[in-house]
């Protein structure tokens, strides 16, 4: 057995230990008496499950109020169980509670939870996403009439798009620090968009066109395609709106990908 | 390439602080006269945004310490070569003046406990924490600091006390040490042993910053939860240490239940006032 052999085996029975509650079995591994060994292993699994905890709740707010304290801690410790962390950096954990959220019986009640969180991700991410430089206009307006369908538009780093069966803007928004809970609209779908600007994150509710042509834009589609998604649709004022809140952010003609 | 900052290095007379998300506001506001300011480094990992634009604006003022808590040092899985990829981004867009990371380690079999775990302290385990530190600061392109931590449990197996270990990986692979003077202590209490003994087996030329920190007595021992002023037997320890160290420049940590900006800096002055008379009885030769 190699030095690194060894210290692999003890990580592992230590892990194992303070996770799986079961320190009695790694009390061999340890000086001292027994008792404070047992306890320090206790002292490290109550800090792990509390970092991780304390994560999920900063990712996840509105999910964390709408449910309470003692739901989302057990969701909390049930998701680590089924997915640990595959990283060190705990800003980077909970991309798959939403999906763990809507697989979760005790959660069953609440079906738009899982969309809840989904959209919480989305924010999440769009606050940490790359920067990237404005859209080049001047060259934008340059480009050949004849060249404009086959325009490839590629939106900014931050953009996400959820789109729901459920109100969660409305429920999101309900459950913000200064609102008392009550959501303007408890049934309808909700497709929301968000970006930064300015460095702050930004929602806002699409209509269904609307959502339809973001979705094709952010997959690639040249204009031509993304536009005729949606019948008798004019994408001018939603291409308006992306440019005016800095969500594009370059484009191509032709076959190439935007860049 | 060129660099983007003015060089910047923490002035050993004076303490620094965590820099925190509450406190941008009334930092950016305040300017106050600090020696440097500590981020946890995985906290700015982000692609971009505003933590990132903020710790650019606050590096124009004031040398900062990148602080690591997860890159797992002692762990016996290969390095995260993403996860240093991403520490040395950072560290190549914000210049520090430290860089530092925790004499631990926190994942195995690829799961990651997020926590700083103790190692033992055994001639294999040193070589393998060396062989380590040195592959990270040959990635970095740069030294760094590392820290000895706060250990709940000791091993059967350890066959070297703490500080002869810390003092050897720095003397091994040229690393410096950041000293945690709580964890030292804290150390000392729940095990019995003698924190000054462990400080006296650091070489002093190899120490390149000082924590402090409070925590919390428990039933079952100190816990350093960096959520309550400093104790005053750290206080009292910080004062040996600094007595036979010199000035270092040094941190007053508060990672949980952060307190008003004035809290800490009442904290780091206090720091201030020991370092200013260490430098009074005997001026440090030269900064590590």
């Amino acid at each position: 057995m190699t030095a690194t052999e060894g210290l692999a085996r003890l990580q592992a029975q230590f892990a194992a230990a303070v996770l799986g509650e079961d320190g009695a079995g790694f009390a061999r591994h340890l000086a001292g008496d027994a008792g404070a060994g047992l306890r320090g292993l206790a002292i490290y699994r109550n800090a792990i499950l509390a970092n991780r905890r304390r994560a999920l709740r900063a990712a996840f707010p509105v999910v964390a109020r709408l449910v309470g304290d003692g739901f989302f801690d057990e969701a909390a410790l049930r998701y680590g169980e089924a997915c640990p962390p595959g990283g060190a950096d705990l800003n980077r954990y909970g991309a798959t509670f939403p999906a763990f959220l809507a697989a979760y019986p005790h959660a069953a009640a609440m079906p738009w939870l899982a969309d809840v969180a989904r959209l919480e991700w989305a924010w999440h991410e769009s606050l940490a996403a790359a920067d990237a430089p404005g859209m080049d206009f001047a060259a934008l307006s340059r480009v050949p009439e004849g060249d404009q369908p086959s325009l490839r538009l590629l939106l900014h780093p931050s953009v996400r798009l959820v789109r729901s069966a459920w109100p969660v803007l409305s429920i999101w928004e309900a459950n913000q620090p200064d609102r008392d809970g009550t959501p303007e609209r408890e049934d309808g779908a909700d497709d929301v968009l968000a970006w930064r600007e300015a460095q702050r994150v930004r929602l806002a509710r699409l209509a269904p066109p609307e959502a339809a042509f973001v979705d094709a834009v952010a997959r690639g589609l040249a204009l031509e395609e993304a536009a005729g998604i949606t019948d008798a649709w004019d994408f001018t004022p939603m291409l308006q709106r992306l440019a005016v809140h800095g969500m594009l952010c370059g484009f191509s003609t032709g076959d190439r990908v935007p860049a | 390439m060129t660099a983007r900052f003015p060089p910047c290095a923490p002035d050993p007379r004076k303490a620094g602080i965590g820099l925190r998300t509450a406190h941008f506001e009334a930092l950016a506001r305040s300017r106050p006269a600090l020696s440097f300011l500590e981020v946890h480094s995985e906290n700015y990992f982000a692609d971009g945004g505003p933590s990132l634009a903020w710790l650019e604006r606050f590096r124009a003022d004031h040398a900062v310490s990148l602080h690591g808590v997860g890159l797992s040092l002692g762990s016996a899985d290969p390095i995260d070569r993403e996860h240093l990829a991403r520490l040395a981004r950072l560290a190549g867009r914000i210049e520090p003046a430290l860089v530092s990371e925790h004499l631990c380690w926190s994942s195995i079999g690829g799961e990651h406990l997020n926590e700083l775990l103790p190692l033992p302290y055994s001639e294999e385990v040193l070589a393998h924490v060396c062989d380590r530190v040195s592959s990270v600061q040959e990635r970095l392109g740069r030294k760094i600091l590392v820290e000895n931590v706060c250990a709940y449990v000791r091993y059967a197996s350890s066959t070297i006390p703490e500080g002869e270990f810390v003092a050897e990986v720095a003397r091994r692979t040229g690393c410096g040490v950041l000293l945690d003077v709580n964890n030292a202590w804290i150390n000392s209490v729940n095990h019995g042993t003698d924190a000054m003994r462990f400080i006296d087996a650091l070489d002093p030329s190899t120490v390149g910053e000082i924590h402090l920190a409070g925590g919390e007595v428990t039933a079952e021992g100190v816990i350093d939860t960096h959520g309550a002023p400093v104790f005053p037997e750290v206080w009292a320890l910080f004062e040996k240490a600094v007595a036979r160290l010199g000035a270092v420049p040094t941190l007053v940590e508060w990672d949980v239940g952060i307190p008003e900006l004035a809290v800490l800096l009442a904290e780091a002055a206090k720091a201030d006032a020991i370092l200013a008379s260490s430098i009074e009885r005997a001026p440090r030769k030269a900064a590590a």
